[in-house]
This record gives structure tokens, C-alpha cells and sequence, in this order.
């Protein structure tokens, strides 16, 4: 048996000019409108656009806080892309985003699966994923500096157990940033699974039911009826950790201040480290165009992958 | 017609939040009025106090000083650390508020005297000769920029080397004949690290006091081979002594010391028993809120000497804001943060030496063998030099591509190259 649907013609509506009240009315929406944007664009005016337009036009110039200072053009840019540490900055970076963004979006979903459900604690587990988010990174910081700590932590405590030796996780040139890593892992952890619990919630009850009526198991309920569903929310979860990530800093700066060597210096860091210790404002804010177009790229990425997941 | 009235407003009104956010806090100039009129607020910025009951109650016995001269002027204080130091100056410029009276560290006159942050202090009288005469001759080079004085010394940052007697005798070493060359403490170090079953060094044999980086530990080092880091503002670590020097230093990390090595106070490990020998700064506490009596006789002090003898010595050094509208009046307190009293309690409070011209004789260096052991070594004294005026840069680029090198990861020698070309 085959049903055929034919699609319900709308009828094209017909332009109505509106009446002077009408009129009256609709510009008084537009004043109460553009009243109540008011604050936030002054706030983003002031916030973002400008400094935005700061930072462009002194990504041109070499000023380093002194009397003086000269248009040099692409002069940052070009020499940022012979500079190592820069270099350096941006892969550490990106590889922290490629590892940590998709590890913290695994977990956080399951974990958010797992609060879905009705079990026993469920108040006590979402206060407990949740508490790392609403943590001060550098308390988060310094307890993990703790865990890491070579001679007395809980890691290497922990490890010894099983007879494994002692690690210098932090000072180890192998360890330190997948070390940073597994912090920064747990402590995005938080404000997905929320997202994600929100969004597991709002999954049409109608549909899963169905679903199940035509005999469809867990894993297919979840493939084609809970993840095209929560399709929007990944899509805002990989924005957010997507900027979340490359604007990493607090954590770097307590708990390694890049180190050792250069090994965790990340994007943030350096562009902190030329304008505020190394005095050179013009080159660091010509770094902080090019992270805004890798943020720009990655998100475009991710956009793209969302279209693609969309169509199928 | 409305809507560009309503942009032109839009306008207007996002021009009085920028300017009033940089407005209404800068004074008028004060200079050439007389001090007993003049009004203002002058900023200090200085890294000296620590900001705990005692150094702010020191701090007003300075400005209370200060007030004997210009009663009317209000003082207005950041206590920083040397860590956001930059970031305190960098951010006051940026903001249109620069400090008045800057206290910073050996190696940043040149760079901000480059800039023209700083003043020239010269138009107050402050030679080579008169900082000869009344304070330490060593930091004459640390405050110079283009045969220019672009700061005052108030306190000098002393560092020498330690060792535990009782750990030389364990060792079957001598303790009054110390080991001073880069060969001899190598040698000397690897008698006296311990290890556990594991192989795991337990106590060090030599700390290099180099947790946070390996520049100051390569400056002195090197220096101890008779080889300044910068002459003139040119290096001069990229030749076989730097080398013979960065390869030592590797040689002794994860050998006589784990990588990183520090402890939860940032106590020199020498005086908590954690090592048997290293850099120690400039005083020590013998009482028993301190390291104890005990603990302060197991050690004897010494100085690196491989080939010239050493002692690295930093310090604080005073400046004034070259947009400073109240350069006199930040001269006038300079007088008062550099009378001797004051700068004796300031060494207290910093483990540091003053640096007026007899600090051999200063409370501080009487109160403890260790600041009267670099007191009285100040005539040794070596540090960073004539800096490039880069050197901010170069700080931290000595920092990550030494311990590179260090670590295995960058070839040494192309390392000093690097940061020979890196210092203009």
C-alpha cells in the first residue's frame, strides 16, 4: 500500500498597504525596537566594534607602548608566519581544539543520555558534572597542579597502584598538553551536558514513541530520531567550544605558563606574552586577526559538516 | 532626515563614554610649583612592598616622608610583582594613566628608556659618579641606556651558592674547600645526588634554581667563565664558552637535579635540605620562625669562579614616567624611598641587600651570614649587562629556546645562534 501526498497549494498573499494607524503602529514597534537594542549596541559598539577596528588598524602598525610609532602594512604578518613560537602557539592550539572539542562533545552527550534517564542521585549527579563549569579555572587549576604534581599527586599516586613509575605530567615536554587536555576535557564537560540534557528533553516524545511502535531499537531511536533532533544544540555546542577552546588561557597560564620550553604555549598566550610582556601591542594584535580567522575557518568547517549531517 | 539625527546621537553619545572613560584622572602639571602647593595624585608603581601589613605600614613611612615636602599631593600605590609588572606598565600607557615613580628589575631601563617611558634622571643630578658614590657601582650598567642614567638602585638582588656540610662529610667531600668551577660542581653534584631503588633522584646535588626558566642560571654561569652575556648591547653567548656552558647545563638537569625542580614556598631547595648544594638569594632566616639555628650552621657560602669570580646580582631600580605631570614630586619621593632606613627595610622585607654604598655594614647583611656573605661580594658582581633594547623580548625567548636545548629538544649551539640574531 502506497500513500501519495500531494503538497497543499498556499495561496500568494495579497499585498495589503497598511492604514495610517497601521502605519502609526508599525513605526512605534520599530522606535520600541530599536530602544530596547539600544543598550546592546552601545555595549557591542563600544565592546567589540571598536576595539575590532583597534585591533585591524594596529596589526598595521609596530606600536609597542612608546612615543613613536609607523604603519608597517602586512609587515606583522609576514614576519608572524617566520616566527616559531607563533607557529608553535597556533598548531598547539589547534591541536587542542581537533583533541579536546570532539572527547568533551563524546562524553558530555553520554553523560546527558545517562541524566535522561530515570535513575536514583539525578539531582545530585547534575549538581556534581556541573560544579567544574561554575569553578574559578584557577582553583580548577591549582587542584590539578596538585594531581599532576610528580612527587605527591593523586595521579601518580593513583598510577603506582598498578606499578607503573612516577610521571612528570607537567614538566614532561610528552605529557604537558595532552595533560592539559584531560583538564580542559572535564572542565568543559559542565555546560554541555546541560545543553545537551535541555536538548535530549525537548526530543518529541510522538517521534521516540513511534519509533518504537515500528520496532525500531536504542541505537536506531537515537540515530535517526534523538540525533537529528538535537541537531541545532550540536551545532551551538560546536560553536561555543570551538571559540571556548582557542581562547584557552587561565588554564595555560597557572597551570604551565606554556611551558616546558614552548610545549603548551597556546594562541592566547603568545598574543598575552608579545603585547603585555614583550611590550610589541602592533604584532600582537596582528595574531589576534589571524586566530579570529582560524576561529572564522573552523566554524565554517563546522558548518559545513552540519549542512552535510543535515542532508543525510 | 530622523535617522541620521538618530545615528549623529547614537554617536554623540558612544564619543562621551569613550572620552569619559579617559578622562578626569590626569592632574595638571605640578613642575616648577612650588611643593608645598602642589596638588595632584602621584601613581607608584613598585614591585618592593609586599603587599601585607608590613610593607604597606613601610610604605607609609615613606610617603609620610614623602608629605614633610609635599603635604597636598595624595599618593596613589600598586603594589605589583615582578611577574605583571609589564602588564601593570603596558596597560597604564594604553589607558593614558602612566605611573609617576616605576620601580622595575635589571633589564628593563633599556628597553623602556628606548621607548622614552622613562626619564632621564640626569636633569636631578644622578651621574655614574654620584651613583659611585652613594650607592652600588655594580648596577651603574643595569640603569644605563645610550651613556644615559634612566634609574636609581634601591635594593640589590644578590645571589651566591650554598652547600650542606653534612652532606659533603656523607660524601666524603670537604665542605671547606667547596668546589667554585662549572667542572668541579659537576663533579662534586654527582656525589652528592641521591637516588631511590627506582633510580628517582631524592635530593638533589645541585640545584640551578632554573624551575621557571634557565636564563639567569646561563647569565651567571657563563659569567663565571670571565664572558659577560651582552657587551654593548651585542651578544656575546654565541661562541664555545656559551656553549661549553648550555651543554653543562644539560648535562646536569635530570642528572644531579629533576627538570623543574622547585618547592611549595619557592624556598631555595639548598635551604630546606632538599638539595646538597645550590644557588641561594640573598639572606636567610637562622631563627626559628626561619630555617633555625641548626639548619644556618650546616651551611657555607661560596661563589662560582670558573675562571673570573661571580656573584649575580639583580635589584630593584627606581624611575620616573617620562609622561609623568608630576616628575618632581616623583623625583622628591624617589629621595624619600631611597633614604637609608627605608631601603634597610626594604632588604628586610625582601631578603635583599640595600644598595647604598656601605651595604658590607647594614642591618640586614648583620642580621644573617648569607646577606653579609653577598654584601660584602658585591664587588663581584655580574648580570644580563648591557642589554639589547629588545631584551624584554629576549627574556622570554631565552627562557623557552634554553630549555629546549636543555630538554633535547633544539640543538644547543643552533639555539645561541637564534637568539644571537634574535638581539637587536
Amino acid at each position: 500500500m502506497s500513500t501519495t501526498l500531494e503538497r497543499p497549494t498556499l495561496a500568494t498573499p495579497r499585498k495589503v498597504s497598511p492604514s495610517k494607524d497601521g502605519r502609526t503602529l508599525l513605526r512605534s514597534q520599530a522606535r520600541a525596537g530599536w530602544a530596547l537594542l539600544a543598550p546592546a549596541l552601545l555595549h557591542s559598539g563600544v565592546f567589540i566594534v571598536i576595539p575590532v577596528i583597534a585591533v585591524l588598524v594596529l596589526s598595521l602598525t609596530d606600536y609597542s607602548f612608546g612615543d613613536t610609532w609607523a604603519w608597517v602594512g602586512f609587515g606583522n604578518y609576514a614576519d608572524l608566519f617566520r616566527d616559531v613560537d607563533f607557529l608553535a602557539s597556533l598548531w598547539h592550539t589547534v591541536l587542542y581544539a581537533i583533541v579536546v572539542i570532539p572527547i568533551s562533545m563524546a562524553i558530555s552527550l553520554a553523560v546527558a543520555i545517562g541524566l535522561n534517564q530515570k535513575i536514583r542521585g539525578l539531582g545530585f549527579f547534575r549538581t556534581a558534572f556541573y560544579i567544574p563549569t561554575v569553578t574559578a579555572t584557577v582553583a580548577v587549576a591549582t587542584i590539578w597542579l596538585w594531581i599532576y604534581n610528580p612527587g605527591s599527586g593523586l595521579a601518580n599516586g593513583f598510577l603506582s597502584l598498578f606499578g607503573f613509575a612516577p610521571n612528570r605530567w607537567l614538566a614532561d615536554p610528552a605529557t604537558a598538553l595532552p595533560s592539559l587536555m584531560v583538564v580542559g576535557i572535564w572542565q568543559g564537560l559542565g555546560t554541555k551536558i546541560i545543553i545537551y540534557l535541555a536538548a535530549l528533553q525537548g526530543v518529541s516524545r510522538d517521534l521516540v514513541e513511534s519509533a518504537e511502535l515500528d520496532g525500531a531499537g536504542r541505537w536506531q531511536r537515537f540515530v535517526n530520531v534523538t540525533w537529528p533532533a538535537i541537531g541545532p544544540v550540536q551545532f551551538f555546542v560546536l560553536i561555543t567550544s570551538i571559540v571556548g577552546t582557542f581562547q584557552v588561557f587561565d588554564l595555560v597560564y597557572v597551570m604551565t605558563q606554556g611551558g616546558p620550553g614552548s610545549e603548551t604555549r597556546v594562541l592566547v598566550m603568545d598574543i598575552y606574552q608579545n603585547a603585555f610582556q614583550d611590550l610589541k601591542l602592533g604584532y600582537a594584535s596582528a595574531e589576534t586577526v589571524i586566530m579570529m580567522i582560524v576561529i572564522a575557518l573552523f566554524i565554517g568547517v563546522g558548518r559545513l559538516l552540519q549542512k552535510a549531517d543535515a542532508n543525510d | 532626515m530622523r535617522r541620521g539625527v538618530g545615528l549623529t546621537l547614537l554617536a554623540a553619545a558612544l564619543s562621551v563614554v569613550v572620552s569619559s572613560c579617559g578622562s578626569g584622572v590626569i592632574d595638571k602639571s605640578t613642575d616648577g610649583v612650588p611643593p608645598a602647593e602642589a596638588t595632584g595624585t602621584l601613581r607608584v608603581l613598585l614591585p618592593s612592598f609586599p603587599p601585607s601589613a608590613k610593607g604597606k605600614a613601610e610604605f607609609q613611612k615613606v610617603v609620610d616622608d614623602f608629605h614633610k615636602a609635599y603635604p597636598k599631593m595624595k599618593v596613589e600605590p600598586d603594589f605589583a610583582t615582578y611577574k605583571n609588572l609589564n602588564e601593570k606598565m603596558s596597560t597604564a600607557i594604553a589607558a593614558g594613566i602612566p605611573y609617576d615613580v616605576m620601580v622595575t628589575g635589571v633589564g628593563w631601563v633599556q628597553p623602556f628608556a628606548s621607548k622614552n617611558i622613562f626619564e632621564d634622571l640626569g636633569k636631578y643630578g644622578v651621574t655614574p659618579d654620584y651613583i659611585r658614590e652613594k650607592s652600588t657601582p655594580a648596577l651603574i650598567p643595569a640603569v644605563t641606556y645610550d651613556k644615559k642614567l634612566y634609574a636609581y638602585p634601591l635594593i640589590a638582588d644578590a645571589r651566591a651558592v650554598a652547600l650542606r656540610k653534612s652532606a659533603f662529610r656523607e660524601a666524603g667531600l670537604d665542605p671547606d674547600k667547596p668546589p667554585a668551577s662549572l667542572d668541579e660542581i659537576k663533579v662534586a653534584a654527582e656525589k652528592l645526588t641521591k637516588r631511590d631503588k627506582d633510580g628517582n633522584i631524592t635530593r638533589s646535588g645541585f640545584d640551578l634554581a632554573s624551575a621557571t626558566g634557565f636564563r639567569q642560571s646561563f647569565t651567571t654561569f657563563l659569567a663565571s667563565t670571565g664572558t659577560p652575556l651582552y657587551v654593548g648591547g651585542e651578544p656575546n653567548f654565541d661562541n664555545q664558552k656559551g656553549l661549553d656552558t648550555l651543554l653543562w647545563i644539560k648535562s646536569m638537569i635530570n642528572n644531579v637535579q629533576p627538570y623543574g625542580q622547585t618547592n611549595a614556598a619557592q624556598q631555595p631547595l639548598v635551604l630546606t635540605g632538599e638539595a646538597a648544594m645550590g644557588i641561594v638569594n640573598g639572606g636567610v632566616d637562622c631563627s626559628a620562625e626561619g630555617i633555625g639555628q641548626k639548619n644556618c650552621d650546616d651551611l657555607k657560602f661560596f661563589r662560582f669562579n670558573s675562571g673570573k669570580e661571580i656573584e649575580y646580582v639583580g635589584g630593584d631600580l627606581a624611575s620616573i614616567g617620562s609622561r609623568s605631570r608630576h616628575k618632581d614630586a616623583a623625583w622628591a619621593f624617589i629621595q624619600s624611598l631611597t633614604k637609608p632606613a627605608t631601603l634597610d627595610a626594604l632588604a628586610k622585607l625582601n631578603k635583599k641587600v640595600p644598595a647604598y654604598k656601605d651595604a658590607s655594614n647594614s642591618p640586614q647583611a648583620k642580621s644573617n651570614p648569607l646577606s653579609q656573605f653577598v654584601a660584602d661580594g658585591l664587588v663581584y658582581a655580574v648580570n644580563e649587562n648591557e642589554v639589547p633594547s629588545n631584551w624584554l623580548e629576549m627574556r622570554g625567548n631565552f627562557d623557552i629556546q634554553l630549555t629546549q636545548a636543555v630538554l633535547g629538544q633544539k640543538d644547543p649551539a643552533k639555539v645561541l645562534h637564534n637568539l644571537a640574531g634574535q638581539s637587536r
